[in-house]
């Protein structure tokens, strides 16, 4: 199975240096294979063993991974026209595939990873790959903007390790080299003999996928990267590397929570509302899509990471799965949107005419409004039973009146968020001049996939396949 | 031995920290990465460690021969600005490091006090670490950074050798293998670029 997920990895990786000015097409095709073992995953029974120890398939990473490689397939059908939109040479397009190859490839073994070493190589290979990415626009920001993702996600993946390394002393003397690894450290947590070295690994290791998700204090360095480089980039950082980040924090967390869980949920609750309220007022301040987007990633990370910290498991995975397929959704529908580098929001749904200009502007609309979490969108749901977990955390530890403050501070935050989206809404769609407009097939197509998948998260087999995930 | 070697990592660092020369520069993260090499195989020895011992032999290859080597001759090839003076000054660097130092040690013990053998290794590993951060931040060049993150590889590779008494030999060679892609990408970001302020 593993050999089934690797193998159009390395055909993309194989044809990529092939000087063929048709080459992107069938790349583009090719990254639709990683689709059929990643669903096979899901039907095997679990946990399955890939690769020893090391790599094992159980309902949280095969969701996560199947997840991912429909971003994947979204992502590989708006790049096959690229070039309509924004300048880029035949040469950056094939390095661009060879190293979004590369990236899978990290990514395949940190998300499927039981083994906290192996999730680390993984992280570290997707990271490094992204920065290529970045640099494909050669412009001077996006130079600039690459160099700052190699600096600071360096340091970001090295504090990930350093926290590793501590947490590995920290149950090594229970269970020598196998302390690496996720499930014997999770069944063996209560017996690790200093829980403070733990915390500590833990909670450096935590600020390390803070930081590569934007969290507080460096909340901008995402939005400008993103901002600086081509959207499908963007949406490869939203829709498939911040699920590689977040699944560590969901393996660490787990571990943590059998530690000392009132460390663990005070911690991460304090995290993740001041991120949260920083960004909301950044939010407001927004003046372009991209940062806008960005922004709100950031903000929806940080939901995630709480409900799952609130013992919210299926709030947390439902708004990680509708995250992860409205974003990379908006991102790209941006690159339509800013085509040939028009950067304004007034007017910006306006000039889209015929079937497919329509389609678009009808599902660009929905997937604006589902962002802010109207109802039906999954986000809505995911927000409803993430609250209600937390409320449940306040019952047991007695601090019922406290939290529901912080949930009221919350929405009041969020508020200001749907009152930016709204906002920018409404200046799309009537304000400004309009203009002719062409939106392609196969962006449509991948709009298309996105919406599909978005209202397959509220049907009721996989709202099951969610509850069950513990 | 270990003693003398794990201050010999020690003042390398502190010695990069005030260099004003690119190939200086250099060839302190050289040595730094031999002393790191020397002290795996050390450890190693004496641990009876025979994971230990192939990484530090690869450390004193790749660390401290290959990875100088190939950025000496990047910056031959791309005409890196090889004079590159900190943004801190000496008289405060002078007071900012020892703090540093004093301040690690400090933080660190804690944790040290929970690792039973080499606990003030580990809190030099820490400090290692700080420092190598002050490295990326005191240059605004970008060669000076690089070496400042290869630096706190090397205090993290300390790190796991002291406090851990080795990490498994498949993350040790994963963590190479990174390193080296890490270079391969750093040549493609320098590639076809003007090096006005590189």
């Amino acid at each position: 199975m593993l050999e089934l997920l690797l193998l159009p990895v390395l055909v993309i990786f194989g044809l990529s240096f092939i000087k063929s000015p048709k080459t992107h097409k069938p790349l583009a095709f090719i990254s639709f294979l990683i689709l059929l073992p990643s669903a096979q995953l899901l039907r095997l029974p679990k946990p399955f063993h890939l690769l020893g120890d090391y790599l094992v398939v159980d309902d949280l990473n095969a969701y996560v991974l199947f997840v991912s490689s429909i971003v994947g397939i979204g992502v590989a059908l708006a790049l096959m026209t690229l070039d309509k939109h924004v300048k880029v040479s035949k040469n950056a397009y094939r390095r661009f595939y060879r190293f979004f190859a590369i990236f899978w490839v990290g990514l395949i073994f940190s998300i499927l990873s039981n083994h906290m070493g192996i999730y680390w190589i993984g992280l570290e290979l997707a990271t490094l790959s992204t920065v290529y990415m970045i640099k494909t626009n050669h412009s001077n920001a996006a130079h600039k903007e690459a160099w700052n993702y190699m600096i600071v996600g360096a340091i970001a993946i090295s504090l990930i390790l350093f926290g590793i390394i501590l947490i590995y002393a920290s149950a090594k003397p229970i269970l020598g080299e196998d302390a690496m690894n996720f499930n014997l450290l999770l069944a063996h947590a209560k017996e690790i003999k200093s829980p403070f070295l733990f915390e500590i690994g833990f909670a450096i290791a935590s600020v390390g996928m803070f930081v590569k998700m934007g969290f507080f204090p460096m909340n901008l360095w995402l939005a400008n990267i993103e901002r600086a480089s081509f959207y499908p980039v963007a949406a490869l950082f939203s829709g498939i590397l911040e699920s590689a980040v977040i699944i560590g924090f969901f393996r660490f967390s787990k571990i943590a929570m059998e530690v000392n869980y009132n460390h663990l949920f005070t911690f991460v609750f304090i995290y993740t509302i001041l991120t949260i309220f920083i960004v909301s007022f950044l939010i407001f301040r927004t003046k372009d899509f991209m940062r806008l987007f960005s922004l709100s990633g950031v903000e929806h990370m940080a939901l995630i990471a709480l409900f799952w910290v609130s013992g919210g498991t299926f709030a947390a995975l439902l708004h990680f799965g509708a995250h992860a397929f409205l974003k990379p959704a908006l991102f790209l529908s941006t690159g339509v949107l800013e085509s040939n580098g028009k950067y304004r929001i007034a007017g910006a749904l306006k000039g889209y005419k015929g079937k497919k200009g329509t389609l678009f502007w009808f599902l660009v609309s929905l997937f604006l409004l589902a962002v802010i979490s109207l109802p039906p969108s999954p986000m809505f749901f995911s927000e409803i039973y993430g609250f209600g977990a937390m409320i449940n955390v306040a019952k047991s530890g007695h601090h019922l009146l406290a939290m529901m403050g912080a949930i009221l501070i919350l929405l009041i935050l969020l508020s200001i968020i749907f009152y930016k989206f709204v906002e920018v809404y409404q200046s799309m769609k009537y304000e400004g001049e309009e203009h002719s407009k062409k939106v392609y097939a196969s962006e449509l197509f991948s709009l298309v996939i996105f919406a599909l998948a978005l209202i397959a998260l509220i049907t009721p087999p996989v709202m099951n396949y969610l509850k069950g995930i513990s | 031995m270990v003693d003398f070697f794990i201050g010999l990592f020690l003042a390398s660092l502190i010695t990069a920290l005030f260099t004003t020369r690119l190939y200086r520069l250099l060839m302190w993260y050289s040595f730094n990465s031999l002393t790191l090499g020397i002290l795996a195989l050390l450890i190693g020895t004496e641990l009876e460690d025979n994971a230990m011992l192939i990484t530090g032999v690869a450390t004193i290859l790749i660390k401290a021969v290959g990875i100088p080597y190939f950025l000496k001759s990047f910056s031959q090839k791309f005409h890196f600005v090889r004079q590159i003076t900190p943004e801190i000054k000496v008289q405060y660097a002078i007071m900012l490091i020892p703090a540093i130092l004093v301040f690690t040690f400090y933080l660190a013990e804690p944790i040290t006090n929970m690792i039973a053998n080499n606990s003030n290794y580990v809190a030099i590993s820490i400090s290692s670490l700080f420092l190598s951060l002050l490295l990326m931040m005191e240059h605004k060049n970008v060669a000076p950074k690089i070496v400042g993150f290869l630096s706190m590889e090397n205090s993290l590779f300390l790190l796991g050798i002291t406090a851990t008494d080795g990490m498994p030999m498949l993350v040790e060679l994963g963590i190479f293998f990174d390193l080296l892609m890490a270079i391969v990408v750093i040549n493609l970001l320098f590639n076809r670029e003007e090096m006005k302020n590189a």
